[in-house]
């Protein structure tokens, strides 16, 4: 076929055909660059009104840095909350023995990542030197930092718990304790001794001038203002706390990172002279592995302590290594990436890049089924029913649909095609109304695989062709009919994995396939509803602009209790769907009203002309959309896809509401519950913000990338 | 104007050939706008005929309505002995014989030049693709630009992505070629307009080239608020219009 | 192919294609295929579910709102409500307020982090780009969770109440502020405003020629707030004589009531052939040329024949479906008017507002927040700060979009023709922006109106958390779910208007 089928995954995969005006990123002409003095007074001294907001909300910063970092590290922290509980977090009760399994499925997406990401990434490009060194030394830079803001450690007890002093006892006395009761006093004069040098300055026009006078002044009034932050807080509180020094020497661990990564950039930025450090790029998947590396291997040398829950039994080891099951795992996971990775830069050296790209995007549509339904959930496959019902079932339909298929795609069937297939709709039909009637008992799938084969038969003659496409598209159904007989085996049997509750799996795994599912199933609705809101025929317009806006208009919570508290009423008694299928569909429902939305923009971007000269070369509506309208149309429309994508993603912790085990749900309810860690909500919570910031945020990144990339959005 | 009185201008020759397009009383509004106006013509077969006219004159639309881009309202087309009506075979039909290439090229920018040339075979024609891929590369060769062929039509400068435009026309072996305003007529481009026309494809031209209507018309129709004013040979045409709208449009253009 | 003379022609004519090849034919018939489709499934769906309640003994009816309801609220306008329908109209006041408070607190902070970010100072504008790439990469509902998490952790209520005593109260109950009390007369004062404010715009314009016609500074806008507080101001003593005004609402509402069903019914099937006919009139207008109507194409009729099958399906739907609508809307109706007509009347004779400062009771052992001031609970303000931040850090980006999509021409040429830098924000930047601001900052405002149904995660009494209570206590979910979906589909069709309406306004002043 020499034309790409509209594939979304081949669009959703983001690779990018060089039509689209695709460019390097623009190279920025090299700025001369500024010397530190310089760089101050033009960034953050240039006018009396700039100086101020740097005074103002540097102490800001100040603040909420020290809060946080204090907050973090507090020894009344219970972050063991969150070790103890991280595969209760990422699975909820998925059984400890069969494990593997979940490593499997971690495997294969790591094996998937590392073949389209070598085989589709550009050669060339990725982080500069420049830019990698000088994050290194600034993640350097801001440890020391956060070393020096953070509160001397508390004191603690045998049992690990703060040393409280007494609040009555007075500090008096020390320049300390006078600083502590007069410290909104002291700052306030330091803020205002700030004013007043602004206008000072301003009368003397040395910021017009672009002196160091200004920065230097304010500079130091900055400092002394932390310098009174911090000793304020060292002297009031209610802990008994070490001193200044002996908290810095604790932290030596902490010198030696910081000094280390600085160090390594430092390196970094002399070894290459100013044009090399800026011309010289490392691929951005080496640095991941680096950093992957580095932690992968942090976890067999260094004590970051064994945590567990095992069958009720919580096990706390601080002093040992991660555990064997944990570290083991997620080297083999990252030797298979990196694995993977080098052979798709082998393939794609070996210019099997577009042969490969569409079986990758059909493996990757695949893959979130197969996981699920085969690997994590092991269904028990009852043998006999197989070979009595499912396989012959299935080899009907394929031998059958591709018969059908082989006549319907012939060059110049005619009428007689719109005959077969107006007959295989009726059948199709037929099935349902016996069902609603109760004529003929008939298995589902059956009706199902009627119905696909009628659809299939309308659009086959947009399809024909020579003999090798009509192998082609008999081989399609076969391939089709086979996943979808099998995947519908697996999901009647019985699952042997025994868990607890009713989902298969909780916490983020949950989190991750209901997303995953939701965008498998929005997705094509949000095709045709676009599709449809666009059109020019009313009834399709009228219905799918009435669905668009009510399930916008209503909030996402309604949606899910819908279908998780009462759909069941609307359905047969014989059927019952239970609370996660249904929620995902009202995820989906919800989500392709705002897909539909998206891929219009994409739509209403492709020119009038496009649609006119399809026209004239003959195309039928079909083949148009498919051919010429959808490629183009989706192509503009992938960056609000990937935020809608990041939304969908986001919403899945409504999941918490509606019951489910989710990643939210055990942060906020179950870790609290335990007779261990009572009410310890706030470590968890953050943990999980963490998370979904970590995933959402590089989701977002790198939709601006292709967003560059694509030259959308660019005025 | 009748349709007899524009046929007597022909030559006996063009008059024993077969009718390729005929109209006949066409009209069509948009909105309150009259469009097309009684338009009544007959081009026959291996004619080359262009049509001139100030802009908003309807030429556009008339050629656009020859291959139902856009509905008419009143009157009849029949186009190669198939009339244009809501039947979707004939539809499909006067498609297929029909070439067109449209003022902006309308490229699809998404495939490269061969596979927007093989497009139409492979899908419409259902030809096989090897042969569709060998139709591709004769054609391009005959427009001129064989190189050309794996690169995207973003990549391509004016007049070759005019020329993909013919190709991807003549691609379907039509037998009537249609052009809406090609704008940019260079050199090349023209020499493969006029090589089809020797070659004995009915076309019908819409064009502000007059050196092109001198050169290769068979004959001229001027257009102006909807209606045909004049037809004749390019000679009678440029040398001694009959109407004074003619003469006006000439006097400006010229 | 024979030679073509007018012969063949006729022959060829007045052949209709069979239907299955017919262009329109065949359009229309897929698409009342599909619509056939999607009431198929509707009315599968709904006999089914009729059919499952049934069999369980259950009915749909909404005769439960007037059923007393056995629990409190946590807050509100009415803590302790006596029906169902009362609670629920409570929890609908609590959302309207969040969502219209939300609003006005994450515009403001939108805006300011949006101007932030395109600061020249590079911490200002790098601490906003850190807040927004933040916030809105964590789900709202994880903030909400979080933030209720941390209110829990702020000191015990103590009846000298801090930080501010009388002004701003925080404790991990929430948060306490002075509130606007809407007092006795308020509503016969709103006559004074509405009247000012018509005289007022009359004034307002009549300057604004004024200064047309002369040049000299009018103050229009000045004169016209200054109209608008003089009547306020008299209406605040003179108020007292519109207590008539009730009586009229009385005399309608009596009116309204003594109609009967059929009337209703038939004044609702006129309007729907009336709105069929104007919408075919309209139609044909529109074909309508100067040679006189055009024929029509068979896509024309199938259009005008569905408008009209559209309104008769209408009618049929009222008079079979539902035919309970009639008498629904004369009882609601006539409520409405008797409590409209109760907010007028001969006791309103007080003050129309009042400020109330916060204050701290002590009912048992433990002081708590008292009625007086604007209080938000712990799960209050766990929704209120979760939306507000959650909502301003994409307003924020809308902001900085919206005045970056400004071309720097633009400012060029304000500053070349020597337009101050106020004058030239007011009125050359910021309307372009706000043209381009407005549509995504609608969305937004939707947004966050309906993310407060979060609520229901921290408990906050909102229009949900509400529902929730009520069907747990009744088991009427059904019921209520679907007045879930009709009481945010009308807030964001308000919504969507507003903003459809300064749209409009806004191309106006483009021209």
């Amino acid at each position: 076929m020499t034309v790409p089928m509209g594939d979304p995954a081949a669009t959703a995969a983001g690779s990018v055909e060089p039509w689209a005006g695709e460019r390097e990123p623009a190279q920025k002409p090299d700025e001369p660059s500024l010397s530190a003095g310089e760089w101050l007074t033009k960034n953050l001294f240039s006018s009396p009104v700039n100086a101020l907001l740097t005074v103002v909300f540097s102490l800001f910063v100040f603040l909420v840095v020290r809060g946080l970092l204090n907050f973090m590290f507090s020894e009344e922290r219970t972050w063991r909350a969150v070790k103890t509980n991280m595969r209760f977090l990422f699975t909820h009760a998925y059984p400890q023995e069969q494990y593997t399994r979940i490593w499997v499925c971690v495997g294969a997406i790591a094996v998937l990542s590392g073949l389209s990401v070598g085989l589709l990434a550009r050669v060339g490009g990725g982080i500069s030197m420049k830019k990698l060194s000088m994050n290194l030394m600034g993640t350097g830079a801001v440890i020391a930092l956060g070393i020096v803001l953070r509160e001397p450690s508390a004191i603690v007890d045998d049992e690990g718990l703060a040393l409280h002093r007494d609040v009555s006892e007075a500090v008096g006395g020390s320049f300390a304790g006078w600083l502590d009761s007069n410290a909104f006093t002291v700052l306030a004069v330091l803020v205002l001794a700030n004013v007043a040098l602004a206008v000072w300055f301003h009368r003397q026009d040395t910021y017009l001038r672009g002196g160091p006078e200004p920065r230097i002044a304010h500079g130091a009034l900055v400092l002394a203002s932390f310098g009174v932050l911090m000793v304020q807080q060292y002297a009031s509180g209610e802990v008994v706390r070490e001193s200044f020094a002996d908290a810095m020497l604790d932290r030596a661990w902490w010198w030696l990172a910081a000094a280390a990564l600085a160090g390594a950039g430092a390196a970094l930025w002399i070894g290459l002279g100013d044009a090399r450090r800026r011309h010289t790029f490392v691929p951005a998947m080496y640095v991941f592995f680096a950093v992957a590396g580095v932690m992968v291997l942090s976890s067999w040398v260094y004590p970051w302590g064994h945590y567990g829950f095992l069958e009720g039994e919580f096990i706390a080891e601080p002093g040992s290594t991660v555990a064997m099951t944990t570290k083991l795992p997620w080297t083999v996971m990252l030797l298979l990436l990196v694995a993977t990775y080098h052979l798709g830069r082998v393939l794609r050296a070996a210019r099997a890049g577009p042969k490969l790209r569409v079986p990758l995007n059909l493996l990757w549509v695949l893959t979130p089924f197969v996981l699920y339904w085969a690997v994590l959930r092991d269904p028990d496959l009852d043998w006999d029913h197989v070979l009595s019902t499912d396989l012959p079932m299935a080899l009907f339909f394929a031998a059958f649909g591709g018969l059908v298929m082989w006549f319907l795609a012939h060059p110049r069937i005619g009428e007689a095609g719109r005959v077969i297939a107006a007959v295989l709709v009726a059948v199709a039909a037929l099935n349902w109304v016996a069902a609603y009637l109760g004529w003929y008992p008939m298995l589902q799938k059956a009706r199902i695989s009627f119905l696909l084969l009628a659809v299939v038969a309308l659009l086959a003659h947009n399809f024909a062709g020579d003999r090798s496409q009509r192998m082609k598209l008999v081989a399609a159904w076969v391939a089709t009919m086979a996943v979808f007989h099998w995947l519908v085996t697996l999901v009647n049997s019985p699952s042997t994995v025994d868990t607890p509750t009713d989902a298969l799996i909780g916490g983020f795994g949950i989190t991750l396939i209901v997303a995953v599912f939701t965008l498998l199933l929005a997705f094509p609705m949000g095709v045709l509803l676009a599709l449809a809101r666009t059109s020019k025929l009313p009834i399709f317009r009228v219905l799918s602009t009435a669905y668009i806006e009510v399930f916008r208009g209503v909030p996402l919570i309604t949606v899910l209790f819908f279908f998780t508290l009462i759909f069941n009423l609307f359905l047969p008694q014989s059927m019952t769907l239970v609370d996660i299928a249904g929620a995902t569909i009202g995820f989906a429902l919800f989500s392709a009203a705002y897909l539909a939305e998206n891929i219009r923009g994409g739509l209403q971007a492709v020119r009038r002309g496009q649609y006119e000269a399809s026209d004239a070369v003959g195309l039928t509506t079909v083949q148009r959309t498919l051919f010429i309208v959808l490629p183009q149309a989706l192509r503009v429309s992938i960056p609000p896809l990937v935020g809608q994508v990041i939304a969908t993603f986001k919403e899945t912790s409504l999941l918490a509401i509606v019951g489910i085990f989710d990643f939210l749900r055990i942060a906020d309810k179950v870790i609290s519950a335990q007779s261990e860690f009572l009410g310890v909500k706030r470590e968890g919570l953050l943990f999980v913000s963490f998370i979904y910031w970590l995933f959402a945020y590089n989701m977002s990144k790198h939709s601006q990338r292709l967003e560059k990339r694509l030259g959308v959005g660019e005025r | 104007m009748s349709v007899s009185d524009a046929t007597t201008a022909l030559t006996e020759e063009l008059a024993a050939r077969d009718d390729m397009i005929v109209c006949e009383g066409v009209n069509k509004w948009f909105g309150d706008f009259q469009a097309l106006d009684g338009i009544t013509a007959i081009i026959k077969e291996r004619e080359v005929v262009v049509v001139l006219g100030p802009s908003g004159s309807g030429k556009s639309t008339w050629i656009r309505c020859i291959n139902r881009l856009e509905a008419h309202q009143e009157g009849r087309i029949v186009v190669d002995g198939v009339e244009l009506t809501n039947d979707l075979r004939n539809i499909e039909k006067i498609r297929s014989e029909v070439g067109m290439v449209f003022q902006q090229f309308n490229l699809f920018p998404h495939l490269t030049v061969e596979d927007n040339v093989t497009l139409a075979p492979i899908w419409v024609r259902k030809k096989p693709k090897g042969e569709a891929e060998e139709l591709a590369r004769s054609l391009l060769e005959r427009v001129g630009i064989p190189e050309q062929a794996e690169k995207y039509p973003g990549q391509l400068s004016g007049g070759q992505q005019q020329r993909v435009a013919i190709a991807r026309a003549l691609a379907m072996e039509p037998r009537i070629m249609l052009f809406d305003e090609p704008t940019s007529v260079i050199k090349e481009v023209l020499d493969v307009m006029k090589e089809l026309a020797l070659s004995g494809m009915t076309m019908m031209v819409v064009t502000h080239e007059m050196g092109f209507a001198r050169e290769v018309a068979d004959r001229v129709i001027f257009m102006e608020d909807g209606q045909i004013v004049e037809t004749g040979t390019p000679e009678h045409f440029f040398t001694d219009p009959r109407e004074e709208r003619t003469k006006l449009f000439l006097s400006q253009i010229l | 192919m024979s030679n073509t003379d007018q012969a063949t022609l006729a022959a060829t004519q007045s052949q209709r294609p069979p239907f299955y090849r017919d262009a329109t034919v065949v359009k229309w018939l897929a698409q009342v295929f599909t619509l056939l489709l999607v009431v198929f499934a509707l009315f599968f769906l709904t006999t089914q579910a009729l059919e499952n309640l049934n069999r369980q003994g259950i009915e749909i009816k909404y005769d439960f709102l007037s059923i007393g309801l056995g629990s409190d609220l946590r807050e509100g306008i009415d803590t302790d409500p006596d029906t169902a329908g009362r609670a629920l109209w409570a929890g609908a006041v609590n959302t309207l307020r969040i969502a219209a408070g939300g609003i006005v607190a994450a515009t403001i902070l939108g805006v300011l982090i949006g101007v932030g970010r395109l600061s020249s100072n590079w911490i200002v504008s790098r601490m906003c780009s850190v807040y927004i790439e933040t916030i809105r990469n964590i789900p709202l509902l994880v903030q909400i969770v979080l933030i209720w998490a941390l209110v829990a952790t702020l000191p015990d209520v103590e009846l000298d109440q801090g930080p501010i005593n009388g002004l701003l109260h925080l404790s991990n109950k929430g948060m306490s502020v002075p509130r606007l009390h809407i007092d006795d007369g308020f509503y016969q004062w709103l006559i004074f405003i509405g009247a000012g404010w018509l005289v007022g715009t009359f004034v307002k314009r009549r300057r604004e020629r004024r200064h047309d016609a002369t040049g000299r500074d009018t103050y229009p806008v000045l004169s016209f707030l200054a109209v608008l507080a003089a009547f306020g101001a008299v209406g605040w003593v003179a108020h007292p004589m519109f207590r008539w005004v009730g009586a009229i609402f009385d005399f309608i509402g009596d009116g309204f009531s003594s109609l009967t069903p059929v009337v209703v019914q038939v004044v609702l099937s006129l309007a729907a052939l009336a709105a069929a006919a104007w919408w075919i009139r309209r139609f044909l207008a529109r074909l309508r040329t100067p040679a006189g109507l055009m024929k029509l194409t068979d896509d024309d009729k199938f259009r005008i024949i569905f408008a009209g099958v559209g309104a008769l399906a209408v009618i049929a739907f009222m008079l079979v479906g539902w035919p309970g609508l009639a008498s629904w809307i004369i009882n609601s109706g006539t409520d409405l008017l008797g409590v409209i007509a109760d907010k007028f009347g001969d006791g309103r004779t007080g003050q129309p507002l009042d400020i109330k400062r916060p204050d701290v009771e002590q009912l048992g052992n433990f002081p708590n927040p008292g009625p007086a001031g604007l209080n938000l609970t712990q799960g209050g303000a766990a929704v209120f700060f979760g939306v507000v931040l959650y909502t301003a850090s994409f307003i924020a980006e809308i902001v900085r979009g919206g005045i970056l999509a400004v071309p720097k021409g633009q400012t060029e040429a304000a500053q070349a023709v020597g337009l101050r830098r106020v004058t030239m924000l007011r009125r050359v930047i910021l309307p372009q922006a706000f043209r381009v601001i407005l549509p995504p900052l609608g969305n937004q405002y939707l947004n966050l109106t309906k993310n407060t149904s979060l609520a229901i995660a921290v408990g906050y009494s909102d229009f949900v958390q509400v529902g929730q209570i009520v069907y747990n206590q009744t088991g009427k979910t059904l019921e209520v779910i679907s007045l879930w979906m009709l009481f945010y589909l009308a807030c964001s069709l308000t919504i969507s208007v507003v903003v459809n309406f300064f749209n409009i306004r806004m191309k106006i002043v483009e021209r």
